[in-house]
């Protein structure tokens, strides 16, 4: 991967990077994909991908209130940095 | 012991608090400690509790990034270094429901991102055995605590191996579960298609009890399930060597030690253990395991897939840090993510990010699970010939500090036979099989799906040859007299 | 020549009771982030658990839309970050979506087309952003709704398909109640995708637009998009590839500013839900949410009650109605009084007190009782209506409600006969009077009855009884001017005048029956082409109090022929129902013969003797006599021709329809349906003027420029009745000789052209090019009506809708 790449997915990623992380990182993400690219020697060829563990049934949930024991809205709102009228605030481009 | 840990809260909690402390001063494995912030909660239903009588009035610790309600829930990260809990997650319900009480919450590499416990952004955790030397981790400073003395069991997770690997440093057994038999609700995703919650102890009855306290499905938890009993199952449960199996001897498959690259006293001990079994009766037969190669950049290629998207929800908007200004909520988000996250984490946001990219994706992430298909059918070939694997839970002894004599992508390479079994989906126990050296060796042995009574049994059989012994100096339980 | 391709996402929010992965309530309009867990506010720790119903309501849809449903459907993970999404990914599907390759059909202006459904699949939507100044305040409460994404092919041509698909849709959701089909409030959705190409050239260039959140919004801006990609291409530039907003104030779309790496949305498997299987038990649940749409509802209430498809589409506009409709048919009431009882009287109730019919007091019991007493004659019409209003206000029965006030009809023939012979031995001397030929007094005698007996009469029966009592059949000859009343003046020319006196001329008509009392009412005094909406007005009040008050059993207008087929056609689509017959007559000249003398009879007399006949004994309706010919209201042209020396005017049903003039065949008159109330002139008048104001006729012709017809709309013209050739034809070239640049303006501005043929041409934009750019550009063909009648259709129309919309659904419903 390229410097050019790692900035691309750093973006995709919303990671600020700084020059110097990126020279540091660069090296070490160099060092996985090309670890990575081992696994282009083994042939997956009639191989489907594992998605998941299990498939065997599908359990889904009825629809009816539930909650989270603890977990009242005002509890969480309290983690929120900046609020105004139950709002979450955040900056806005002007 | 265990008479002394069921009663310590009760009758000396402060002592025991004051014991903790002073010993977790030198150790560092609790980021956070409160015997008594959950003691009193009301046990459960009576029906677990008689149960499982043996887990009543325990302490344990829990890995940082497993929710209990009124503790903090950081991950070892600055992104979350505030955050508290507001809910617990269901194993710890679970074991609270059967009478245990949690205590603190234990150190780990950031999101479970190492194999050190060096990479938590929140404190340092050593090795009780020798402080110059790390903990293991990712569940590294619940390895630690329980080594140490501090309490009698703790929680962990594993999603490559972050139990067993730790416990294997500490001389302690570590239990990582089927994927799906313990719930994930309430434990921070790393890599959803391969965490799952396990149990860490110097006392496998206790192992055994938190393992069917915690099992079982979860409305919660959609990809959870209750254990799949079976014939060979109730056998297990039975003991394997003690009844001998499907009316022969218990069969145990083996690796060729040479292709392994073993620290010399790693391989001396898995002589020693597999001849060990061979002297309890058990048969022992050689398996190639020939995918055991793709295993680690299989293991990492999906697992920082995963992890991209599973990190992506901290950016500072509903909680966590924030950054003191911003101009704009992509600069916020950017900043919260830049000063939250460490090096490891990032770098690992970074690679999962790119193997999902299009153009990229079928390269990397697609073929990565196309393989994973080919280790899980690889395991299922050779449970059709042994009843059980055993590895060394990794290639060498705890490292020293800050990766000198073992860099991080050493480390990473190295976490191929425990990730196997998390990309297999399969149940693997470490248990401790010496200390050479004056460090502890963990060995791992491995079972199909729900096989968990084998693995158990095979490690009291074992047992019965080696005693796992606590860290020099913390030989007994924190305040006991 | 261009073609543009329009494919459109549609999202609609489904109306479970919890959000898609967790337990929280879903709902529009709590308090901000109330309801709000860890789960739906991407917490550390916490996973998705689907809610089953989401799914069920998912495949219901798909079905419906004809989807091959996957037995096996995926989540995955749509990863990009935005504030309002915690998780920074959206839990959606990608690779195995639940529905594909389904069809919905639709019909815009006659013409019907297939849409294909490439996919139908779910996911959760993102929570609410708002923007203040240097801040924006984040709400979470729909974070987690389930959203339901339909993703069209690119099989639409024209903004005005998208609003119909769109509309149905909408319909269709309703129907199926997985949704409230709200796009101001956001449970509906839609974005859409443009491209223009020459014909034949595939697609385009796709520009994507984002923020369509009215029906009206997604016609304007894909029309405004078409029109700006063709601007483009005309002047031989490259559409932009690109994703564009609409901007409802401006009217215009705006390209988004977006970074280019921001699209790769990396999906790939969620893990923490396993693959939906679906196994015959939630197969079964689907089935069973399938319900009658509303097309083929539509379909049914036609054949099955013999409904007009303008009855029909009220009635299964929404499914409350239909089964509140079908619910009383079943209770034995009359299909069609059902119907027109529901789109008058009670939706104006409804819409006066804000209701709905589920919620109101009015239940199908009590309506199909109130038509069952006005069917048995136990009240009549005007009680009827005080009843229903009555029903809303004292929430009783309408039998409780008749009893309670004495409202109850006179039905029974003796007891109305004991008032009668009251009023009759009373009055003499009018009695007298009728005996002597007149027919004034029987109006006379009538009212006294109906005071007597204080509106409780049964009017048909009153009408029968009292003919029969004085043996006399009264036919009322409204003039209303035109030749047939006028006079040739010492010039020579015609002029306006009073109907000539019936009695002496038709003294000694033996074709007459003797009990035929005649009453000339003179309306008005001009020639027929200086009629104006005033003096419609006055003639429909006219018309339309006799009716009510049962003065007379028959009425015949004495109208001029130059715009007989206005007047015709505009009181068929007014009293085409009505229960006494109403025979239009003209003539093109006046009554020139002498009184009394043996000169044969003149054409003004002829007809009018004629007209009377057939008022006296012909059907209940809306008739035409003329030349001892009977027409059909409706597509009449006068014609000139020339009978050797003399000229004579003719008439000629265009396009006639059924083929004949039976009255049954022709396409159902608009009153009741429409809301002003014909007794009251000066409300007719009213309205007439402001419809009036509101219409144009325009003709076709070589070298006509559009951009006259824009000054009319700039002036206040909303509906055109564009004449235009054969089949449905004009030039529509970029010059300024075409009707291209009026049908924009107008479209853009919500002007409606309504086509229809100079020649005797059945309009349906069939067959060429240029008839095809025309409904394209929005033209809205009249099928067989005659200019004519289209015009006095549209000014009819107008009287009983909202909108624009509702004119030209009136206006296609034939």
């Amino acid at each position: 991967m390229n410097t050019q790449e790692l900035y691309v997915t750093a973006d995709l990623a919303h990671i600020q990077l700084t020059e110097e992380e990126i020279s540091r990182l660069a090296l070490q993400v160099e060092q996985m994909v090309a670890y990575f690219s081992k696994m282009s020697e083994f042939d997956v060829s009639g191989l489907e991908p594992t998605t998941h563990m299990q498939v065997s049934r599908s359990r889904a949930r009825v629809d009816e209130r539930r909650d989270i024991p603890g977990a009242h809205s005002d509890t969480l709102l309290d983690a929120a940095e900046e609020l105004e009228d139950r709002f979450i605030v955040i900056p806005n481009v002007l | 012991m265990l008479t002394f840990w069921k009663n310590v809260l009760e009758n000396s909690p402060d002592a025991y608090e004051k014991a903790v402390r002073a010993r977790d001063a030198r150790i560092g494995s609790f980021l956070e400690f409160n015997p008594t912030r959950h003691l009193g909660n009301a046990p459960g239903e009576v029906a677990s509790a008689e149960k499982h009588a043996v887990l009543a009035g325990l302490p344990f610790g829990v890995k940082d990034n497993i929710a209990v309600d009124g503790f903090r829930l950081s991950c070892g990260s600055r992104i979350l270094e505030n955050f508290n809990s507001p809910y617990h997650a269901t194993a710890v319900q679970r074991l609270i429901d059967a009478g245990a009480v949690p205590v603190g919450k234990t150190n780990l590499d950031e999101f479970g991102m190492g194999s050190s416990t060096d990479n938590s952004a929140l404190g340092s955790t050593t090795n009780p055995w020798n402080e110059d030397y790390v903990v293991g981790g990712s569940s590294g400073g619940s390895a630690a605590a329980v080594a140490a003395g501090l309490v009698p069991f703790a929680l962990g997770s594993d999603t490559g191996g972050s139990v067993r690997q730790p416990a294997s440093f500490c001389g302690v057994y570590g239990l990582k579960p089927t994927y799906g038999t313990v719930s994930r609700f309430g434990l921070v995703a790393y890599a959803s298609s391969l965490d799952v919650i396990g149990a860490i102890s110097t006392d496998l009855d206790v192992l055994q009890a938190v393992y069917e306290v915690i099992s079982g499905a979860d409305p919660f938890d959609q990809t959870s399930m209750d254990p799949v009993p079976s014939a060979s199952h109730d056998a297990d449960a039975a003991g394997v060597a003690s009844l001998g199996y499907r009316g022969k001897s218990p069969c145990l498959g083996v690796l060729k030690p040479e292709q392994l690259e073993l620290s010399a006293e790693v391989a001396e001990t898995y002589q020693t253990c597999l001849e060990g079994f061979r002297s309890l009766g058990y048969e022992v037969k050689e398996v190639s395991l020939s995918m055991l190669e793709y295993v680690a950049p299989v293991y990492y290629t999906i697992a920082t897939a995963e992890a991209s998207a599973n990190l992506a929800r901290y950016n500072g908007v509903r909680y966590g840090l924030r950054p003191d200004y911003a101009e704009n909520p992509e600069e916020l988000v950017r900043l919260s993510r830049d000063q939250g996250f460490g090096a490891e984490v990032k770098l690992r946001i970074l690679l999962g990010t790119y193997v999902l990219r299009s153009g990229f994706q079928d390269q990397y992430y697609l073929r990565a699970q196309k393989i994973r298909t080919a280790i899980r059918t690889d395991f299922e070939a050779s449970f059709g010939e042994v009843d059980m694997i055993l590895t060394p839970t990794f290639p060498r002894q705890a490292f020293r500090h800050g990766g000198e004599d073992m860099s991080p992508f050493e480390q990473k390479q190295a976490d191929k036979f425990t990730a196997s079994a998390n990309l297999a989906g399969i149940p693997a126990l470490s248990f401790p099989a010496g200390v050479p050296k004056g460090l502890p060796v963990g060995m791992q042995l491995l079972a199909p799906a729900f096989g968990e009574p084998r693995l158990l049994a095979a490690a009291r059989d074992y047992a019965t040859l080696y005693k796992p012994e606590l860290a020099p100096g913390y030989e007994r339980p924190a305040g006991e007299q | 020549m261009y073609q543009s391709f329009i494919g459109l996402e549609i999202h609609i929010q489904l109306a479970t009771q919890t959000k898609i992965f967790c337990g929280c309530k879903a709902a529009f309009g709590d308090e901000p982030n109330s309801n709000i867990c860890p789960v739906c506010m991407g917490y550390p720790g916490v996973l998705p658990v689907l809610n089953q119903e989401a799914m069920r309501m998912a495949y219901v849809v798909a079905r419906t839309l004809n989807c091959t449903l996957s037995p096996r459907s995926v989540f995955e993970r749509k990863n990009y970050f935005y504030p309002d999404l915690p998780k920074n990914y959206q839990i959606s599907q990608y690779e195995h979506p639940l529905g594909r390759d389904g069809f919905v059909d639709i019909e815009f202006h006659k013409k019907k087309r297939r849409v294909r459904i490439h996919e139908v699949h779910l996911e959760e939507d993102a929570g609410k952003m708002i923007h203040a100044g240097d801040m924006s305040l984040l709400d979470y409460n729909r974070a987690g709704t389930p959203l339901l994404e339909i993703v069209t092919e690119p099989d639409l041509e024209v903004g005005e398909e998208a609003e119909v698909l769109l509309q149905q849709f909408r319909r269709m959701v309703r129907y199926l109640g997985v949704c409230d089909g709200n796009m101001e409030e956001g449970s509906m959705r839609c974005d859409a995708n443009v491209s223009v190409n020459l014909s034949g050239g595939g697609l385009g260039n796709k520009v994507e637009i984002k923020n369509l959140n009215s029906s009206r919004f997604v016609r304007k801006a894909l029309n405004f998009e078409i029109s700006r990609q063709k601007d483009i291409l005309e002047r031989g530039g490259t559409v932009v590839q690109e994703t564009r907003l609409w901007n409802e104030n401006r009217d215009v779309s705006e390209p988004m500013r977006t970074k280019e790496s921001a699209h790769d949305y990396r999906y790939f498997p969620e893990p923490d839900l396993p693959p939906f299987i679906t196994d015959d038990a939630f197969l079964l649940e689907v089935e069973k949410g399938l319900v009658e749409l509303p097309a083929a509802r539509r379909t049914r209430f036609i054949d099955e009650y013999g409904l007009s498809e303008l009855q029909a589409e009220f009635l299964i506009d929404e499914r409350s109605t239909a089964e509140f409709f079908e619910h009383t048919i079943a209770l034995g009431a009359d299909p069609q009084s059902a119907a027109s009882w529901l789109a008058s009287d009670v939706k104006k109730l409804l819409n006066r007190r804000g209701e709905s019919i589920e919620s109101s007091v009015l239940n199908p019991e009590r309506f199909a009782e109130l038509l069952r007493l006005l069917d048995e004659g136990r009240i009549h019409g005007k009680i009827a209506k005080q009843v229903l209003e009555e029903v809303f206000v004292s929430d009783a029965s309408p039998a409780a409600i008749i009893k309670a006030k004495g409202w109850e009809q006179i039905t029974d023939p003796a007891e109305l006969s004991e008032y009668i012979d009251a009023v009759l031995k009373a009055n003499p001397n009018a009695v007298e009077q009728v005996r002597a030929g007149d027919a004034k007094p029987v109006g006379f005698l009538v009212g006294q009855v109906m005071k007597a007996t204080s509106g409780r009469a049964e009017p048909q029966l009153l009408q029968e009884l009292i003919s029969s009592r004085l043996a006399v059949k009264v036919i009322h000859v409204l003039s209303f001017g035109g030749a047939i009343s006028g006079v040739r003046r010492e010039d020579g020319l015609i002029g306006p005048g009073e109907l000539f006196d019936l009695r002496t001329e038709f003294a000694g008509d033996t074709g007459l029956p003797a009990e035929l009392r005649l009453e000339e009412i003179q309306l008005g005094a001009f020639l027929s082409e200086e009629i104006a909406p005033a003096d419609w007005a006055v003639l429909i009040s006219e018309i339309a109090r006799r009716i009510e008050d049962s003065e007379a059993a028959g009425i015949v207008v004495a109208h001029g022929t130059d715009t007989l087929s206005y007047t015709a056609s505009l009181l068929y689509w007014f009293f085409g129902k009505a229960r006494i017959p109403i025979v239009l007559t003209a003539s093109s000249v006046p009554n020139d013969s002498e009184r009394g003398s043996a000169k044969p009879r003149s054409e003004a007399v002829a007809n009018i003797s004629a007209a009377v006949k057939r008022a006296a004994s012909g059907a209940p309706g809306v008739g035409v006599v003329y030349g001892a010919q009977e027409f059909a209201p409706l597509n009449l042209k006068f014609e000139r021709v020339e009978e050797g020396a003399a000229r004579a005017g003719v008439f000629r049903t265009w396009n006639e329809i059924g083929g004949d003039s039976n009255p049954a065949h022709l396409p159902a008159p608009i009153y009741p349906a429409a809301g002003v109330e014909p007794t009251d002139r000066k409300a007719v008048q009213t309205a007439l003027e402001n419809a009036m104001s509101r219409c144009f006729i325009v003709k076709a012709f070589p070298g006509m420029r559009g951009d006259h017809l824009i000054t009319l709309m700039k002036n206040g013209v909303r509906y055109f009745v564009l004449e235009l050739y054969d089949t449905g034809t004009a030039s529509v070239r970029e010059t300024p000789y075409s009707l291209r640049a009026a049908l924009q303006y107008g479209a853009a501005n919500g002007v409606s052209f309504f086509c229809t043929s100079q020649q005797e041409a059945m309009v349906d934009f069939a067959d060429y090019v240029t008839s095809h750019e025309l409904w394209r550009e929005g033209a809205i063909p009249m099928g067989r009506l005659t200019t004519e009648s289209a015009f006095t259709r549209l000014i009819v129309a107008q009287l009983g809708s909202e909108d624009e919309l509702e004119v030209q659904r009136i206006m296609e419903d034939q």
